[in-house]
């Protein structure tokens, strides 16, 4: 199978600063693939060069098997974007955006309907774009995306802005055009975003992929502990939970145990071990939930997987 | 063709820029209060000519600035606020912005100025009974010609740049650096480029080579020179120009319309050039 993306040893540097350093990516035709990395580490650019908005230093690009370099406007014809930090005409209306994208791609287009899928109101599609609030704007940019019939969506932080209602209704709408056969590469630092719709994920850091799977190979792959976390009444002082196959570690605090794992499905065994000793008044199950993974990834250099680099990462995206 | 999907999508944009309609209209109103000058001041009702000769020199001054205003924020504009990548997430590409924006911004200039001539056309007709609809239609047209060279220029200056700011000096720049030469004495182009042709150079240039670099580099120099094409001898003469006679060829007015034309293209061909080549962050 043809991929819809693929980049060689693609470089990009802006004077000394390398934006991008060999990226070797590949986006099969129909997944939805999530582009994950924290503010900076190059994903914009690498779309940037996608869509032949900036020009590589070295490497090869294909997208949908053109050269953006010199067939940039058959990928366009196929493709839909969002652009990073939705950049629109403030003096035309969002009814003329979408007519005027769908005129660019010489489809017709039901302006009514888009406005309606991305969760606009009429209303605000016949006034003008500068008065948007910046989640009208975001679903603006997805409807225009969507206006001409596209292959491939291509979504620099889509979801940035949104409300949580708006979150949810893109979510939806990736869902879908995955089913009907498109591929959707779309960047985020927002990880639940990219863990909830995401078939396969790359995570940037630095301009280099630091890791590609899915999110169950990511976590195989890094041997990154689940952990299960119980609420006793009284800790019984002979469990030897440590004998249980699959178990890592326990560690006690109080009356909450904490057993740590490198089987996730050990922890009916866990479960079921506690509960012949002690009553169990509560169950936690902690997943590794992908903001450890990214937080692994992307902390420079760092092996350190604490909870700290986790809000760390969680910091940058607020002060974004 | 994707040109006319960005022309079209352009009028859409720039008819609520106010900016344009206002400067238009500045033109239009300094045209008729130059007339209403001439017929109700200095000249009186015979003095059609001079009325056309002072619409050819506010246009000379003014013409540059409402082409420049108009159009020099057409690319750089967008590139600042980021919307030309909305442009160009489209199936458009960048020869089809570059064109598309200087067939947009060219007709808007055009057509501001068709309004003027109309309103101008009227006037004079009724206040002036020696009106020469020939001579004035002529001076229209060359005028036209010349402010679509300057829309050309501010073009390859927004298409070459990444900033408002910087579109804004190139314009200025270029403003000051052809015009403010041309129509005061004090500050003269002409002398410039002599001092640097013979005695920088030593090239030993005769006044009409000298006339002639002023020409080929200065659209305002040939807009003033191509007028002696449509212009009545005895007001050319009246004005102190010189009789077409006593000009080398490569001085004649044909000249420089010739190089009117290739303003229209040489800078807008430049422009697109480095748009192509620009990253687009």
């Amino acid at each position: 199978m043809m991929p819809a993306i693929r980049t060689d040893g693609l470089t990009k540097r802006f004077d000394d600063v390398v934006a991008v350093d060999s990226l070797d990516l590949e986006v099969w035709k129909g997944e939805v693939f999530g582009f994950l990395g924290p503010n900076g580490a190059g994903k914009s650019t690498v779309i940037n060069v996608l869509l032949d908005f900036v020009r590589p230093t070295a490497g090869s690009v294909r997208v949908l098997g053109h050269d953006p370099r010199t067939d940039a406007d058959r990928i366009r014809r196929r493709t839909g974007v969002v652009p990073e930090g939705n950049p629109l005409y403030d003096r035309l209306t969002g009814r003329e955006h979408l007519e005027w994208t769908a005129r660019a791609h010489d489809v017709a287009v039901d302006a009514t309907a888009l406005l309606e899928r991305v969760g606009l109101p009429l209303e605000a599609g016949d006034r003008p774009v500068g008065g948007y609030s910046t989640g009208m704007r975001q679903r603006l940019s997805l409807a225009m995306a969507l206006a001409g019939d596209p292959d491939l969506l291509i979504l620099d932080e889509p979801s940035a802005g949104l409300d949580p209602t708006g979150s949810r209704r893109f979510r939806e709408i990736v869902r879908e055009e995955a089913d009907d056969g498109r591929t959707v590469f779309f960047s985020s630092h927002v990880l639940g975003e990219v863990e909830a719709v995401s078939d396969r994920v790359g995570i940037m850091a630095d301009g280099r992929l630091v890791a590609t799977g899915t999110i169950p190979e990511l976590r195989a792959e890094l041997d990154l502990d689940a952990s299960i976390v119980l609420e006793v009444e009284r800790v019984p002082p002979d469990l030897a939970l440590e004998a249980v196959p699959g178990v890592d570690g326990v560690a006690v605090d109080g009356t909450t145990l904490r057993v740590d794992l490198a089987d996730a499905t050990a922890k009916g065994e866990v479960v079921a071990r506690v509960a012949r000793h002690a009553r169990v008044l509560d169950v936690r199950s902690e997943g590794t939930s992908l903001e450890r993974l990214f937080a692994t990834y992307t902390s420079a250099g760092s092996t350190e997987r604490s909870a700290e680099s986790a809000d760390r990462s969680r910091l940058a995206e607020v002060e974004e | 063709m994707s040109v006319r999907t960005v022309v079209a999508k352009d009028f859409l944009d720039v008819r609520r820029a106010r900016t344009v309609r206002f400067v238009g209209g500045l033109y239009t109103t300094l045209i008729v209060l130059l007339f209403a000058q001439v017929r109700f001041g200095t000249g009186g009702p015979s003095d059609a000519r001079m009325a056309v000769w002072n619409m050819v020199v506010v246009g000379a001054a003014f013409i540059p600035a409402i082409a420049l205003v108009s159009a020099y924020l057409a690319i750089a504009g967008e590139r600042e606020s980021g919307s030309i990548v909305s442009l160009l997430s489209t199936p458009v590409s960048r020869r089809d912005v570059v064109l598309g924006k200087y067939v947009s911004r060219a007709v808007v200039v055009a057509a501001s100025l068709a309004v003027a001539f109309t309103i101008a056309a009227g006037l004079a007709a009724v206040w002036f009974p020696a009106f020469d609809p020939a001579v004035f239609a002529g001076t229209a047209a060359l005028t036209t010609l010349y402010a679509l060279a300057y829309v050309s220029v501010a073009i390859a200056v927004s298409a070459s740049t990444a900033t408002r700011a910087r579109a804004m000096a190139g314009a200025i720049g270029f403003y000051f650096a052809t015009n403010l030469v041309t129509l005061f004495d004090d500050v003269s182009g002409l002398a410039a480029l002599e001092y640097v042709a013979n005695e920088l150079l030593g090239l030993g240039l005769g006044a009409d080579a000298i006339q002639f670099l002023g020409i080929l580099s200065n659209p305002t120099r040939a807009y003033l020179a191509s007028t002696m094409l449509v212009l009545p001898a005895e007001l050319t003469e009246a004005i102190g120009l010189p009789a077409r006679e006593s000009l080398s060829w490569y001085v004649q007015p044909e000249i420089a319309v010739a190089i009117l034309f290739g303003w229209l293209v040489v800078p807008v061909a430049i422009g697109w050039y480095r748009f192509e080549r620009a990253d687009i962050t």
